[in-house]
């Protein structure tokens, strides 16, 4: 295993073997020139999450060398930001009208997972970048592959992709400085992390969508009759200007 | 008496601390959380309003929440009836909003501080709006306009605020609008159909007015009539938010007016799609103004008074503002510097004391700063740590000497003195300045720093005693101009070097600043009117595009790290970017 850190120590980026496999699906998704333009738009927005996470976490280190390498990161995805919006709007101008974006199935990157930056150690920070960035740059080579087609968005890709490897590297390295003997710890309660945070996220929209079914079916079922009485009463309203409601309590809701 | 005010879960939260009746301090949860607009009830603000103050929870003696959440419920339930069975997207997120949280603020209040049910209060929202304007005013007797989006029914307030010899103060609402018929509305839904976020991109509309004509104008005065006792009444089948939750207009609207703008397209002014955005922003921006113009003037022969309180948020419109202080026939206009939502937390714990427990008024402070103080020296320590060029300034006249100079010299300076400001403007406490001479440098903070639209303008800040010089000011204008609340033209002689802050159509935001409200700020524009005979700065708030202003050093530290501030000035402590290039003081006299 290399050394952490030693100052050459370098990641490459590599896909996982679940968006190799879909690179079929991936292909799909980035071949429509609309859907192409909106998902870069996205992650423009997404970097630009990114570097306001990447900033607070700059804010609340005590570790002076940690704030200068989250300030350069931060600086980073200010500018992936502004390529990816850039190339996005390019493509826009001379695109269809918008399509399904495909986001579910192409999510591309996921910034920092909803991570609230202010209650983590920077041990837990670390660990949790190093895990998005490192999935971030993954999907990112793939992308490059997908994209033979549009050079110019490759480029973009493959500029940002260098980036997010000394991403990759930096935290891992500072990783390793700050967590001694325990980063493989970290990584793997980050990663179960983002484990839990999926299946919060799945979770939570199964009983959306649940609740959503719920509720309206009352609407259908029990709101009818109701909704009759509340027309009546809307129609006998008179327009223009209404009393304003006399003095009320201050300790009723209502 | 203490009183603890908590605006929250819709857009801005905020909290307020009243003791004795005076303000004592106000901070938007955003500040804080460091998350944009942030809604969310605002515990840190709570947390840092009563640390503030000295107080435990137990120590209040009533938390008032500033809306009255059952009338809402009422509102968003009866609206989800009477569209039957257009509503039937919008009704399972609104209910899963209101019963998954919104409703049940009297056990959130009790739950999170610990005080007794009893001793949480509710206000009416456009009740807090008026307190804010009314009773943070230097005025004892005002006629009281509020307008906003929507409360829990009314969507705009016309009435009276009166303080009697004896302190008693009285807010009598005669009349209101009620949902759907909303301006607020009106003018969101056109935020959104141009593409701008709503509740953030109202102001990018009124800067994108001035850029069009108000060809659209008959389509906007069939959109929104008035009824026989002069209420705009809008025409519903142009919208959709009071139905359903995809998007605020109907297919209707866009047939008429032409495909909404793609939030994700750029404005091209130069062709006849950007005009045509900039004519709809226009238009609706002088339906707008013409009915808040004859609201108010009617208004004023109702009630005979000289003084006209604005609040909600359509109190943030400076264009209207101004017109209404121009044609409407008051003498004053004052406009709290948080008409909107935040502003309710300190209006809702106002009215509780003077109107709930019957204390007599005492007069508020007459400054917008009421949030956290700025501490100099965690910038020294951070900037020691990083090694960047420090100098702790020997005393304020050196500080104010070497800022100038600077300013002088064509640098962004990212200025941070004493409390946070309350409400939405930095008004020199949190500010960039910058010098307003030319348009390079509006550019210049366009493309490095705001990262934002090239159509929007930024604003001037100039000493009260002169703002005459530089700006065409009505009777009355220089108070409007206090919180920023008033657009009005740059005198033509001017406009050439004050590039920076005129708008396209010769006018500037502009703020005026009274040296017992901000005396550092103030001190810093004479200085720099001594060292370029202009006393006028570009003053724009200290953040990035995205983000809410900074508030603590080391979050304007880091603003500046990653943006093209050249020098940070955060209490006595100058922090500079490693020079590039040594530049000559501009030339502008």
């Amino acid at each position: 295993m290399a050394d952490v850190s030693h100052g050459t120590f370098h990641m490459r980026a590599s896909p996982s073997a679940v968006d190799v496999l879909l690179t079929p699906v991936h292909r799909w998704v980035w071949s429509d020139l609309d859907r192409r333009a909106r998902k870069l738009l996205t992650f423009g927005q997404t970097e630009e999450d990114g570097a306001r996470d990447i900033s607070r976490a700059a804010e609340r280190t005590a570790d002076p060398a940690l704030r200068i390498l989250y300030l350069r990161h931060a600086a980073d995805e200010q500018r992936h930001a502004v390529l990816f919006r850039k190339r996005g709007r390019e493509i826009l101008d001379s695109s269809r009208p918008p399509v399904f974006e495909a986001n579910w199935l192409a999510p591309g990157e996921r910034g920092l997972d909803g991570l609230d930056v202010g209650s983590e150690s920077d041990q837990d920070l670390l660990a949790f970048l190093h895990l998005s960035e490192k999935a971030a740059a993954g999907r990112f080579v793939l992308y490059e592959e997908v994209l033979a087609v549009d050079p110019q968005t490759r480029a973009v890709f493959a500029r940002i992709l260098k980036d997010e490897e000394n991403h990759m590297t930096y935290t891992r390295r500072e990783l390793a400085r700050l967590a001694q003997r325990r980063e493989g710890w970290r990584l793997w309660r980050a990663r179960a992390g983002r484990l839990w945070n999926a299946y919060l996220r799945v979770a939570s929209a199964i009983a959306s969508v649940f609740g959503t079914a719920m509720l309206a079916l009352q609407y259908f079922l029990i709101l009818p009759a109701f909704a009759a009485l509340a027309k009546r009463s809307a129609r006998r309203e008179r327009e223009g200007f209404a009393a304003s409601r006399a003095e009320t309590a201050f300790g009723g809701q209502y | 008496m203490r009183i603890l005010g908590i605006s929250a879960h819709y857009h801005d939260s905020a909290a307020a601390l009243v003791v004795d009746g005076v303000p004592v301090c106000a901070v938007q949860e955003e500040r804080l959380s460091r998350s944009k607009n942030d809604a969310s009830f605002p515990l840190a603000a709570i947390g840092w309003c009563l640390e503030h103050g000295g107080l435990e929870p137990g120590d209040l003696d009533a938390v008032v929440f500033y809306e009255k959440p059952m009338l809402k419920f009422d509102r968003i339930l009866t609206m989800a009836l009477r569209e039957f069975p257009a509503s039937w997207g919008s009704f399972p997120r609104a209910m899963k909003n209101s019963l998954g949280g919104k409703l049940w603020v009297k056990g959130l209040i009790t739950s999170q501080l610990g005080v007794p049910g009893k001793r949480v209060l509710f206000s009416e929202h456009h009740q807090s709006h008026a307190a804010a304007a009314f009773l943070t005013a230097p005025t004892r007797r005002a006629a009281i306009l509020t307008a906003d989006g929507v409360g829990e029914w009314a969507t705009l307030s016309l009435g009276r605020g009166s303080i009697s010899e004896s302190g008693d103060a009285k807010i009598e609402l005669f009349r209101e609008l009620r949902f759907p018929h909303s301006l607020g509305m009106l003018y969101s839904t056109f935020t959104a159909y141009l593409g701008f976020k709503v509740n953030e991109g109202e102001y990018k509309v009124m800067g994108l007015a001035s850029y069009g004509s108000p060809a659209f104008e008959p389509l906007m005065r069939k959109i929104v009539r008035r009824a026989a006792d002069g209420a705009p009444v809008l025409d519903l089948s142009y919208f959709e938010y009071h139905r359903g939750a995809r998007r605020s207009f109907s297919d209707r609207l866009a047939a008429e007016l032409g495909p909404p703008r793609d939030p994700d397209a750029a404005i091209d002014l130069a062709t006849p799609e950007g005009k045509r955005y900039a004519d709809i922003a226009a238009s609706v921006q002088r339906v707008l103004e013409d009915i808040l113009v004859d609201l108010a003037r009617s208004l004023r022969e109702e009630t005979g008074l000289d003084d006209l309180c604005l609040g909600g948020g359509v109190a943030l419109n400076g264009c209207a503002n101004a017109r209404i202080l121009r044609e409407s026939g008051f003498r004053n206009v004052y406009v709290p510097s948080a008409p909107g939502d935040a502003g309710c937390a300190m209006g809702a714990a106002l009215a509780a004391d003077r109107l709930h427990f019957k204390r007599p008024h005492v007069e508020a402070p007459d400054h917008p700063y009421w949030g956290p103080p700025i501490d100099g020296a965690q910038l020294t320590r951070i900037a020691r740590e990083d090694g960047l060029e420090l100098a702790e300034t020997a005393g304020e006249a050196e500080l104010l000497d070497r800022v100038s100079l600077e300013l002088a010299r064509g640098r962004i300076v990212g200025w941070m003195q004493g409390r946070t400001e309350f409400g939405p403007r930095a008004l020199g406490n949190r500010s960039i300045l910058a010098a307003p001479h030319s348009a390079a440098m509006r550019d210049r903070l366009n493309r490095g720093i705001k990262y934002r639209e090239q159509f929007r303008p930024f604003a001037p800040a100039v000493p009260l005693s002169k703002a005459d010089r530089f700006f065409e000011l009505p009777p009355g204008g220089a108070r409007l101009g206090r919180f920023m609340s008033g657009v009005f033209p740059v005198r033509p002689e001017w406009r050439d070097r004050l590039a920076a802050v005129t708008h396209v159509d010769g006018t500037a935001r502009v703020q005026t600043v009274d040296p017992e409200a901000a005396p550092r700020f103030h001190a810093l524009l004479e200085a720099y009117g001594a060292r370029t005979g202009i006393p006028v700065l570009l003053n724009t708030s200290f953040n990035l595009a995205g983000e809410p202003i900074v508030n603590r050093a080391v979050e304007g530290y880091t603003t500046f790290r990653r943006s093209g501030i050249d020098v940070l000035v955060a209490g006595e402590t100058v922090v500079e970017k490693p020079r590039t290039r040594e530049l000559a003081p501009e030339a502008v006299a």
